[in-house]
């Protein structure tokens, strides 16, 4: 029997001022299921990992989220310079489930550690966020979304930046904590690795395809999510986005 | 060094200091982690308005500073979205506040001297209302502090995440930003209006040099403003500067020091060594060599304008100290007393002063210096008398410029000559014979202005000077006053477009040849009345105060023969002068 | 009374000119805390007797340095750095004049005396003028595309870094001969409130400096009027009769908004 979805969206669209951003979203995330998420910049992604976390109400449609969401987003350059070490940082997670007057305890601190050393930073838990490494920071984040006791965890673009023994980490990561049977949504530009995820949704303002990426990635999807034309390199058979150009001159 | 810790106006000044530490040190590091840094200096801006109005109208200066910044926040918010920029809006706003402020100080209230003291701080004016008000603000910052700190921190790290049971997350931010306005009104007394940065922006970035930690930060930070707040407020006795200014300029210096430290430190070893060696040198130079102070046995006096501190001098000769207020070429209407006023007072037994509320500041001088000195009103006892200004800040029965009548100056040697007697009898001899010596003189520069005075066709002698302080010495020689460039018996009447035009006008029309400005004020528009009637301007003279040593008008017999002389030659186009010689 | 208008008329025309580049290039917190960081070198230069320019101009190299320098700190951000910079600066220059050995005059340096110009104070403001209305109209294009996309200006010729410099030092100078006649705490007035007054009116750039300068003439000379007839303050009175223009131009905006071009201009430059 299949599990209850984490997340069932239909006909979903949401926005701005009334005004639309994303529309037409239909999806089911299960638990255990690693999601990818596809598309442009100023595509929507964000629209929807923040629909999702219930930032911005639906203006069509359904969404029915059924567990805490948590989001590890991009790191900022204000962010690097914070006074907070690794643990303060994956502390603030216990905040979310505490009221707003009540501080977190030497309970809670040890939840933290504990999901410092599950992410593999053991050992690093006293550094100041900022002077840590981008995937070392990444797992910061995630461990903070462990600590929040999410089971949905949002990443936006966790890969960018990272090298790849970095990535490589991270990927096993994000499979072991969807193997605890999380669900797990990742705003990726890296289509190479969206083919490793369960199911791919491909977002341009409209809903494209969802779907396992074997079935849902194919040139006329990715055409109609990237907005220019899908050629093949000559020689390795793999597959990159021409940017978008106008017809105004011959060929 | 330490005596200055002795005065109790100063002992006000460190515990507001000290209990301001705490909240400007803590919430100097959420201001800089939540980039509140500019609105921080914007809320005191805006304040000052706020605060004239207080002081013009009676009511408490934290009620006005508070409506002021709630007006200001709300002014701010309304113009938010602008096409032109929300920075633009709030520098205009600012702009527009502080040119309020100066216009309801000096035109409406006529309380011009005020506006330095409410920009850039006084220690003078600490009181009891105002340690509450700190105290308030360093226990509203400690307990929102406990309660919503790691709210800060979160909403300044990112954004998102609600918990249960919990309001909406901008309320946290709305606290943050009125306690910092709040702190910063209960600042606003120390270090004024336009710089409470000092205190709450400066060490903390100080602070972050040293630590990368929140805890140790906000130690660090409230350590900083005590110790940089105490400093300041030291030097600003010492340099007689607003504490504001001073606090400004430890907490900058503050800054180098502990970067330079932190540069030298990475040197080599005997590098490093040879700097703080010096360095400590250097401090203890600084600290020795601060130490004043003259414990002399003379019988201390202290004379506020410079006319009377030329008096008591010629009469009490060596056997006394004369503490004198006013410098040369200040403007006594002008003047707010300093620090160093207060203590100079302090260990005085006699304080002659002029009267007629020229000097209406030396009552509040005598009692914050603790002194019991014997307070003596020159002013009221000098037998010729001219109405004065019925109203305007300053208003008095009397016009305070009595010094310019010889006879008056006659009394008035004649006063300090008896209060010095009672004062110290054991000198009364000596008192006796410089006072009898003085007078001779005074009589004779009295007979020698009027013998040359009357060598001008009395048509001839019309008065136009940069405010009206001659009336005396008008009236005694038989001068007629035409004009003023700033009408009024006190400078803080601000000369107006109006005025000027009108005077030129009648400069003109009465033919008058000279405008006279005076030593103590800016020649600048009397310089431009001139060039716009083809008057001249070339001759000044000193109405308020006396010369600078080395000048014409050093002395009170030397000033009075200089001005006569100015006014001759001014009146007959430089064809005559006069140097009576008694 | 006619020097004060020529005066102002000089300092309005410059003001309003320079100050639409101000309030396109996002440079109205900078205006005031370049004002405020010279106050010393202006100070020290009036005390020393020689034009107000060779206090200025060290004092702003001075600060920008330090803003530089105390950027660099882990956890401080530029707008903290310029806060701290300015404190001290302008502290420092609070304390050389308010201090009772500096002479009488000083204080005016802070406020401003626009009602009685020197000839030097005229001379200065002429310069002013007369270099702002060469180089701003040579410098015309260039500036325009440098607001408008400052990455691709390049590709058009224009180099950012020059046009900025030239903005910044034309605004330097022009702070430094207005702070004789608005002050010191004042003279942000003179080069944001028409420049913003007249964005709200006008959506081309042309128009927009040229209403800019009838602002600012119309404003300043207004203000003169009130200190004539209400003997209010004359720095004071100018900077509110700025500041009223462009709280009038608020909804004065919204009413001609229907009148007016539709292509629009970039309302502030990132």
């Amino acid at each position: 029997m299949q599990a209850e979805p984490l997340i069932e969206a239909s006909g979903l669209a949401v926005g701005y001022g009334g005004e639309a951003a994303i529309s037409g979203v239909s999806f089911a995330l299960r638990p255990g299921e690693t999601m990818a998420l596809l598309g442009p910049n100023g595509g929507g992604k964000t629209t929807l990992l923040r629909a999702l976390l219930g930032e911005l109400s639906p203006l069509a449609g359904t969404l029915r989220v059924g567990a805490r969401c948590a989001t590890v987003p991009q790191t900022e350059r204000s962010q690097l310079d914070y006074p907070v070490s690794a643990l303060d940082v994956a502390a603030m997670g216990a905040l979310s489930r505490l009221p707003w007057w009540r501080r977190p305890g030497r309970r809670d601190r040890e939840i933290a550690a504990d999901s410092l050393r599950q992410v593999g930073l053991d050992g690093l838990a006293d550094e100041t966020f900022g002077k840590l490494s981008g995937g070392q920071r990444q797992r910061v984040l995630i461990a903070r979304s462990l600590v929040q006791d999410a089971r949905i965890l949002l990443l936006d673009e966790p890969f960018s930046g990272l090298d790849r023994p970095s990535s490589e980490r991270l990927e096993a990561l994000i499979g072991s904590l969807a193997g605890e049977g999380r669900g797990v949504v990742v705003a990726t530009h890296d289509l190479e690795q969206a083919q490793r995820w369960d199911s791919v949704l491909c977002l341009n303002r409209d809903q494209i395809a969802v779907g396992p990426p074997q079935r849902a990635l194919d040139v006329d999807v990715l055409e109609a999510t990237y907005g220019g034309a899908i050629v093949e390199l000559p020689g390795s058979g793999r597959r990159a986005v021409l940017p978008p150009h106008h017809h105004n001159h011959p060929h | 060094m330490l005596e200055t810790f002795q005065l109790p106006f100063v002992q006000r000044g460190l515990i507001e200091i000290l209990i301001l530490s705490v909240p400007a040190g803590l919430l100097g590091t959420w201001i800089v982690m939540r980039g509140l840094a500019f609105f921080s200096h914007a809320v005191g801006t805006a304040a000052f308005p706020g605060l004239v109005l207080a002081d013009g109208l009676g009511f408490a200066a934290p009620l006005g500073a508070f409506a002021a910044a709630l007006l200001f926040a709300m002014g701010v918010s309304a113009l938010r979205g602008r096409r032109s920029g929300q920075d633009t809006a709030v520098a205009l706003v600012l702009a527009g506040c502080l040119a309020a402020g100066v216009i309801l100080a000096s035109d409406v209230f006529g309380s011009g001297s005020n506006i330095e003291t409410l920009l850039f701080g006084s220690l003078l004016l600490v009181d009891a209302g105002d340690i509450g008000l700190a105290a308030g603000a360093a226990v509203a910052t400690l307990v929102a502090g406990a309660l919503l700190g790691r709210h800060w921190l979160r909403a300044g790290f990112d954004s998102g995440l609600a918990g249960p049971a919990w309001p909406d997350p901008r309320v946290f931010d709305a606290v943050l930003i009125g306690l910092v306005a709040f702190a910063t009104v209960a600042a606003l007394t120390v270090v004024g209006a336009l710089l409470v940065t000092a205190l709450f922006l400066v060490p903390a970035v100080t602070a972050r040099l040293l630590t990368d930690r929140l805890r140790s930060w906000q130690l660090l930070s409230v350590g900083l403003v005590a110790l940089e707040g105490v400093v300041g407020l030291w030097l600003s006795v010492e340099t007689d500067a607003p504490p504001g200014a001073t606090i400004a300029c430890v907490a900058g210096a503050g800054f180098v020091v502990v970067a330079a430290g932190q540069a030298i430190a990475r040197l080599p070893r005997p590098a490093v060594l040879a700097t703080a060696a010096l360095g400590a040198l250097a401090l203890l130079g600084v600290g020795c060599g601060a130490s004043g102070g003259s414990d002399s046995g003379k019988l201390d006096v202290v004379a506020t304008t410079t006319q009377i501190g030329d008096f008591a001098r010629e009469v009490g000769g060596n056997a006394i100290e004369v503490d004198q207020i006013l410098q040369p070429n200040t403007d006594p209407h002008d003047y707010e007393p300093r620090p160093s006023d207060v203590s100079g007072a302090a260990g005085a037994s006699l304080v002659f002063a002029s009267g007629d509320n020229l000097d209406s500041w030396v009552g509040q001088v005598v009692s914050d210096s603790g002194s019991d000195a014997e307070v003596v009103d020159l002013g009221a006892i000098v037998p010729e008398r001219l109405p004065g200004e019925s109203s305007g800040a300053e208003a008095s029965r009397f016009d305070p410029h009595w010094w310019h009548d010889p006879r008056n100056a006659e009394a008035a040697v004649k006063k300090i000559e008896s209060s010095l007697a009672a004062a110290d009898p054991a000198h009364k001899a000596l008192f006796e014979r410089n006072a009898d010596a003085y007078l001779g003189k005074l009589r004779a520069l009295d007979a020698g202005i009027a013998k040359c005075i009357d060598s001008v066709p009395s048509k001839q002698r019309k008065l136009v000077t940069d405010h009206d302080a001659f009336g005396y010495f008008a009236n005694r020689y038989g001068i007629e006053i035409v004009g003023a460039v700033i009408p009024s018996q006190t400078t803080q009447a601000q000369a107006s477009a109006k005025d000027l035009s009108e005077l030129a006008k009648t400069v003109e029309r009465e033919h008058v040849k000279a405008i006279f400005p005076e030593s103590s004020l800016s020649p600048k528009v009397a310089e431009a009345i001139a060039r716009q009637t083809g008057a001249s301007s070339d001759h000044t003279l000193y109405g308020d105060s006396l010369g600078p040593q080395g000048s014409d008008g050093a002395t009170y017999l030397s000033m009075e023969e200089a001005n006569a002389d100015a006014m001759v030659r001014g009146f007959t186009d430089g064809r005559r002068g006069c140097r009576p010689s008694p | 009374m006619r020097r004060a208008i020529a005066e102002m008329a000089l300092l309005g025309v410059a003001g309003g000119a320079i100050g639409c580049w101000v309030v396109l290039y996002r440079l109205s917190y900078a205006t005031e805390s370049l004002a405020h960081s010279i106050l010393p070198g202006l100070v020290l230069a009036a005390l020393a007797g020689v034009p107000l320019l060779l206090g200025g101009a060290p004092a702003i190299v001075i600060a920008g340095l330090a803003i530089i320098v105390v950027a660099r700190v882990p956890g401080i951000s530029r707008e903290v750095a310029v806060g701290a910079v300015v404190t001290t600066m302008f502290g420092l220059g609070a304390l050389l004049a308010l201090s009772p050995k500096s002479p009488p005059g000083i204080q005016e340096l802070l406020f401003g005396d626009i009602l009685g110009p020197s000839n030097g104070d005229l001379l200065a403001a002429a310069l002013l003028v007369a270099a702002v209305t060469t180089a701003l109209p040579l410098m015309h294009g260039r500036l325009l595309a440098v607001g408008f996309d400052r990455n691709a200006a390049r590709s058009l010729g224009a180099s950012p870094a020059v046009a900025e410099a030239v903005l910044i030092t034309l605004l330097a100078v022009a702070i430094v001969v207005a702070v004789q006649g608005l002050g010191n705490l004042l003279v942000v007035a003179v080069f944001v409130g028409p420049a913003a007054a007249a964005r709200n009116l006008t959506e081309r750039i042309v128009p927009m400096i040229g209403l800019s300068i009838v602002i600012a003439l119309a404003a300043g000379l207004a203000g003169l009027y009130l200190s004539y007839y209400a003997g209010t303050a004359g720095g004071a009175s100018v900077t509110l009769a700025i500041v009223a223009a462009y709280l009038l131009s608020l909804p004065a905006g919204h009413l001609t908004a229907r009148f007016r071009d539709t292509a629009p201009m970039p309302a502030t430059i990132e």
